[in-house]
């Protein structure tokens, strides 16, 4: 029994007709016929044999599925005996498609992905703001995102609509905490995230091990307990089963922890540094020394809750704004009826948690979203042109075949087999280009970071969405080329050889070109704007000097230091790294230039009218100002003489003085405090430069300096609770460069106290250069991309341009043998390609100027193209179009016009 | 029709039947090989013939086609289409006009 019955009878049919042959055959032999010639008559007699068979084996059903299979391999030969255009398709389509799945994969695990939790459709988020970390104060707009802990109670406890609602510390990780194993020496930074009780009921998560956090967790009072996510028991505890249980001195205070998160839960939000620890935030005042966790007005939680199935959003959220109303009452003093008529909240789906980072990055990936698909387009137009040069060039071959009876419909699916076929191996292709790809932009978007919680790995989404791109991609490209080559009439073509032309296909083939070069203009103008504001950005004078220093953060407080103690710590600290051969200036301040933090507070100059205006301060010790390289230019800085008995001093900057001061006054010897009533506070001894702090984007930024330990008289909050008077980090400058400075600061500080532990240590350089990593990753990619598009045009051109010197050189042997010149021919060919590279800029220039328009947000300090920019772009994209014409130009000037005219 | 009316007098190959055709309609009738083979394997998957390899009389192995039980059925029922449409067009041939 045979296995496989269609080749069975197949093989049947061939015999069939073979016997019906040699039949007839022998039949003529008898009559009296040659063999040879009885055969041939035979023959014809019977017909076109192949397309005999093709019709009877169509009345089997099967044919469909046969000829799938027979265009496939007919496809595959063809692709195979023209590997340079195969290569250029296939490397053309990679880069199309992969860069394409590379941003999508970014944008599915960023933008799109619903938190690792049970049934994430069911969790409704309070709040559509991303509003951190700690307030005090009303919001103007009356829209609601972050809670008082009284409020989530009232809530919580009047809402039966939710299964379970659960409240999160909104700014987790600032400070980190430090956590060290009972029995260890080492205590190490970590993020610990505050949480209700209730909060991994609400995700519906079970443990990995021992047991997660309950209400009963949330009390005061109760010995406090802890759960680790799985990542940090992983790679810091080896999975280790005895951690579940055992005692963990978190910012020197004892926690248990009771349990493990699950695998692959990172918290309520995608961040880089995702949560460690989870602590019942009723622990938190112990923990972290933090006042605030139940002030009625301080709003610092927000809330997230899971629905019962069937409640009806509207009546909800009317709910949910009645109770609000009713707790914001409370606290007459702060919401006045005008503001309590305000008060809503806006419920939003919760299942991808709280969307802070997709805010962050939403709108660079959808830029890089339509940058890659722009090259997309380009790939498109360009496999579009290579595949009708191809198929032009084919035509002979495929007029043969019509008129050997082939069926118009059977070579136009055999050519969109062949599309397809590019399009699916260029889609796999892609799809490895896109991995890589993905990574490096994970690696460009958070660089350094060890747990980001995002996975490039496949996942189906992000393999059907590069399927149905390249798909899409071979059915566009192609019919235009399968509809031109139906029209090929074979009389004709046959008749008139090479020398007839579709029109169409040629003016197919030149928009195309126009095409890319108009996008390819509008990506290189795009990159160079945002080399330019990445340019712009870095060059800009910080007035500062990062040669040879180094930024070590710290936390005292979570160190266990009392503020009692700091005065003489931060002695310390100056005298312990004095010791260490090479230094030179060691600097203690709050925060640095060029991070992600700020204080501010209001300023009122003594005896002016209440100004209204505020000013970033800093506290600092007196060798801070040289360490960052921040020059005094009037008065003095900071002294050893400012001790916490002195006269409080301040030293400002030199917008402080431009803000406060009427010009020429001195503001040396000046008052001022936050406060009408408080203006004696500080005395200003000093101005300083405008040194960068925060961002570069802050403009105009009013700072000033005060002594670390230094409080006015006036100021009621006691000592204790003073929490401006920890520092946040050390500035080290060395005489040279020194490698092993991490080294020696952790000995160094491990010396002093082992909880005294280095959050992050950094050199000053590296610290400002990650402040750059979007602006840079941005301008990388958008050269990147405009490169590529610049190569995929080039390529373009050439092939239409060498293509129409191949159709036309019978016309040029004609032309040079009637006396045309070389220069001429070159001139004739260049002309052509140059047209449509002026036709693509004249497009591509009022495009590009139009889109400036919608990137404007993410270029600094650049409102429109300049000069230059387009200048260049022009430049670059007119020099690879010479180049690219140039090639098939020389080639023409070097037909020989005898050659020309004998092959005619 | 003509193809299951061949069959009836004992099974053929393809060759045979085109042969046979031709002869028993006096040359006039020549079936393309073009129609022949699409038609026999359609009548074959229809149910109607059934073939089998054997050897010829002259001794070449060939594919013979041979009428079934259903195939005898089609070709009554079609013969009888046939009988009343030449009936039909004879009546409208030999009319005279003013008849109708």
């Amino acid at each position: 029994m045979r296995v496989f019955p269609f080749f069975r009878r197949k093989t049947d049919l061939r015999e069939e007709i073979e016997s019906h042959l040699k039949m007839a055959t022998a039949d003529r032999v008898a009559r009296g016929e040659s063999p040879a010639e009885a055969r041939r008559a035979a023959l014809r007699e019977f017909g076109n044999v192949p397309l005999i068979a093709d019709v009877t084996r169509e009345r089997w059903g099967w044919l469909r599925l046969e000829r799938l299979t027979q265009d496939l391999r007919f496809a595959m030969r063809q692709l195979r005996r023209t590997p340079a255009f195969t290569i250029t398709v296939l490397l053309t389509l990679a880069l199309g498609i992969g860069a394409n799945t590379a941003i999508f994969t970014l944008v599915n695990s960023i933008l799109l992905r619903n938190l690792p939790v049970a049934d994430p459709k069911m969790l409704v988020r309070f709040g559509n703001e991303n509003d951190c970390c700690v307030s005090g104060e009303t919001e103007d707009s009356g829209n609601y995102s972050l809670f008082p802990t009284e409020t989530y109670e009232l809530l919580k406890q009047n809402l039966p609509e939710f299964e379970e609602l659960a409240a999160i510390q909104a700014g987790y990780g600032n400070p980190p905490i430090i956590a060290r194993r009972d029995g260890t020496q080492e205590a190490r930074s970590a993020m610990g995230e505050f949480v209700s009780g209730n909060y991994f009921r609400t995700f519906g998560l079970q443990p990995r091990a021992g047991r997660l956090l309950a209400d009963t967790d949330n009390l005061t009072g109760v010995p406090m307990t802890a759960v680790m996510s799985y990542e940090t028991w992983q790679s810091d505890y080896a999975g280790d089963a005895s951690v579940v249980g055992s005692t963990f001195w978190v910012n020197t205070k004892p926690v248990t922890i009771v349990g493990i998160a699950p695998k692959g839960f990172f918290g309520d939000r995608i961040s880089s540094t995702p949560p460690d620890y989870y602590l019942p935030f009723e622990s938190m005042p112990v923990l972290a020394n933090v006042p605030y966790v139940h002030e009625p007005h301080t709003r610092w939680l927000y809330i997230i809750g899971r629905v019962k199935p069937g409640v009806a959003m509207g009546a909800l959220r009317d709910k949910v704004n009645v109770l609000l109303r009713q707790a914001f009452s409370a606290i007459p003093a702060l919401y006045k009826t005008t503001e309590l008529a305000k008060v809503h909240v806006v419920l939003t789906p919760g299942g991808a948690g709280i969307q802070q980072l997709q805010e962050q990055y939403s709108s660079q990936l959808h830029l890089l979203m339509w940058i890659a698909g722009l090259v997309l387009l380009i790939a498109c137009a360009n496999i579009g042109n290579l595949l009708l040069v191809r198929v032009m060039s084919r035509r002979a071959e495929l007029c043969i075949r019509t008129a050997l009876g082939a069926v118009r419909g059977r070579i136009i699916r055999q050519l969109l087999t062949e599309c397809v076929m590019l399009a699916c191996l260029g889609g796999l292709a892609g799809l490895i280009v896109a991995y890589a790809g993905a990574e490096m932009l994970l690696k460009l978007a958070f660089p350094g970071a060890a747990n980001v919680p995002i996975r490039v790995s496949p996942s189906m989404p992000i393999l059907g969405f590069a399927c149905a791109l390249s798909l899409v991609t071979g059915i566009l490209f192609g019919v235009g080329p399968a509809w031109i080559a139906a029209q090929t009439q074979p009389v004709e073509a046959l008749r008139s050889g090479a020398r007839t032309r579709a029109a169409s296909a040629s003016r197919l083939q030149r928009a195309l070109v126009v095409l890319q070069a108009a996008v390819s203009l509008v990506l290189l103008v795009g990159a160079g704007l945002f080399s330019q504001s990445l340019n712009k950005l870095q060059s800009t004078d910080l007035k500062l000097d990062t040669r040879n220093r180094y930024i070590v953060h710290i936390n005292p407080q979570t160190g266990g230091y009392s503020q009692t103690q700091l005065d003489a710590l931060y002695r310390t600290i100056e005298q312990g790294f004095h010791a260490l051969p090479g230094v030179k200036n060691v600097g203690i301040c709050s925060y640095t230039p060029m991070e992600d933090n700020n204080r501010d507070d209001y300023v009122q100059i003594q005896g002016q009218p209440p100004s209204g205006k505020s000013a970033s301060w800093v506290r600092s010790n007196s060798e801070y100002f040289d360490s960052v390289g921040t020059h005094v230019v009037m008065g003095r800085g900071i002294g050893v003489q400012d001790t916490p008995t002195a006269r409080t001093v301040a030293v400002v900057n030199q917008t402080f003085v431009k803000e406060f001061f009427k010009q020429g006054s001195n503001p040396i010897g000046q008052h001022f405090g936050p406060e009408p009533a408080t203006t004696g506070d500080f005395e200003i001894v000093g101005v300083v430069e405008d040194t960068v702090y925060t961002s570069v984007y802050w403009k105009n930024h009013s700072m000033y300096f005060i002594p670390m330990t230094q409080r006015p008289a006036s100021w009621k909050r006691p000592l204790e609770h003073d929490e401006s008077v920890y520092a946040g980090a050390i500035v080290i400058e060395t005489q040279r460069p020194m490698n092993d400075m991490e080294k020696l600061t952790r000995t160094t500080l491990a010396a002093i106290n082992p909880n005294l532990t280095v959050e992050q240590f950094e050199r000053f350089d590296q610290q400002i250069s990650d402040r750059f990593t979007e602006e840079r990753m941005i301008s990388r990619l958008s050269t990147l991309f405009g490169t590529l598009a610049l190569l995929l045009t080039s390529v373009g051109l050439y092939g239409v341009t060498a293509y129409s010197v191949a159709q036309r050189t019978p016309e040029i042997g004609i032309r040079m043998a009637l006396g045309a010149g070389r220069g001429g021919v070159v001139g004739m060919v260049m002309r052509g390609a140059l047209i449509q590279t002026v036709l693509g800029l004249a497009i591509g220039i009022p495009v590009a100027l139009i889109c400036i328009r919608y990137v404007k947000a993410q270029l600094y300090e650049i409102a429109s193209a300049d000069a230059q920019v387009i200048t260049i772009a022009i430049a670059t994209l007119a020099a690879a179009a010479c180049i690219a014409g140039m090639i098939p130009a020389q080639r023409a000037a070097s037909i020989d016009p005898a050659k020309a005219l004998r092959a005619e | 029709m003509l193809i299951l009316k061949t069959l009836q007098w004992g099974e053929q190959h393809g060759y045979g039947i085109s042969q046979a055709i031709r002869t028993t309609s006096g040359e006039v009738l020549q079936v393309e090989t073009g129609s022949l083979y699409p038609a026999l394997h359609r009548l074959e998957r229809q149910g109607w013939v059934k073939a089998e390899w054997k050897q010829s009389e002259s001794n070449q192995r060939a594919k013979f086609y041979k009428i079934t039980k259903l195939g005898k059925e089609q070709l009554a029922s079609d013969y009888e289409r046939w009988g009343k449409m030449v009936a039909t067009i004879e009546g409208i041939m030999t009319a005279r006009r003013g008849d109708a």
